[in-house]
């Protein structure tokens, strides 16, 4: 079993064999860990979309999925950069939700990978009268929000 | 500096269930650093994920790393036999 001390101190080591300088923050959160990296090389994780941080954050899933209840989520951030973007994934989502509501005509998010897809479940599980559903047999999918 | 070797070892040995089986080796082809890793059988699937997606992410890491010294790299992934 890795402690969160260990798992923080596997993302240091990784990024600091990619060159970088960066500190690791683990920060216990009710659903699970959140890593979160400081740093002046941030900018590299960050860059075209987060593409760099969304791998790390992959390979750090990979690493200790055994040693990590089922329920309880790996979150590797940096400079906060994953937070402001999910917390606008979620508005979208909340939005979309009243929308179909309003509306009574179904709405489109997507694509979205795994972890952005659950974000919006929770957010549409939230508004009353509305469900989501993911379609697509791909990895990314695209979420459905309809009036129940 | 980055230590695009140490990166996939040290990814590749916390994934392994026989970690004492990763190789790594550097070379250089054509102007671009290949890093070779080799694995037991057994730990090629850990290695390389579902779809190739963990696969797919360590080549993402191992070039964010090598840009920021103005180099390429590419990993190629081999079982114990060489295969």
């Amino acid at each position: 079993m890795a402690t969160p001390a260990e798992i923080g101190a596997f993302v240091e080591k990784i990024v600091t064999a990619m060159g970088l300088t960066l500190h690791a923050e683990v920060e216990e959160m009710p659903d699970g860990l959140r890593i979160n990296l400081t740093g002046e090389d941030g900018s590299i994780l960050i860059r075209h979309q987060g593409e760099a941080l969304g791998a790390l954050q992959h390979v750090v899933g990979s690493v200790f999925r055994q040693d990590v209840d089922e329920r309880r989520r790996l979150v590797v951030d940096c400079q906060g950069y994953r937070k402001a973007k999910d917390a606008e994934l979620k508005q979208m989502a909340t939005f979309l939700a009243e929308k179909a509501r309003n509306s009574g005509l179904a709405q489109e998010i997507g694509p979205l990978n795994p972890y952005e897809r659950r974000i919006v479940h929770l957010a549409v599980g939230e508004v009353d009268r509305v469900s989501s559903e993911s379609i697509g047999d791909a990895f990314e999918k695209t979420v459905i929000i309809s009036v129940k | 500096m980055a230590d695009l070797k140490g990166l996939v070892e040290a990814v590749a040995k916390a994934l392994a269930d026989e970690p004492h089986a990763v190789r790594v080796s550097e070379t250089e082809r054509r102007g671009m650093t290949v890093i070779e890793l080799q694995v037991a059988p057994g730990d090629l699937g850990r290695v390389i994920g579902r779809q190739g997606r963990t696969a797919a992410a360590v080549r993402t890491l191992l070039a964010a790393a090598a840009e920021g010294e103005g180099k390429r790299a590419t990993l190629d992934i081999r079982d114990a036999a060489g295969r």
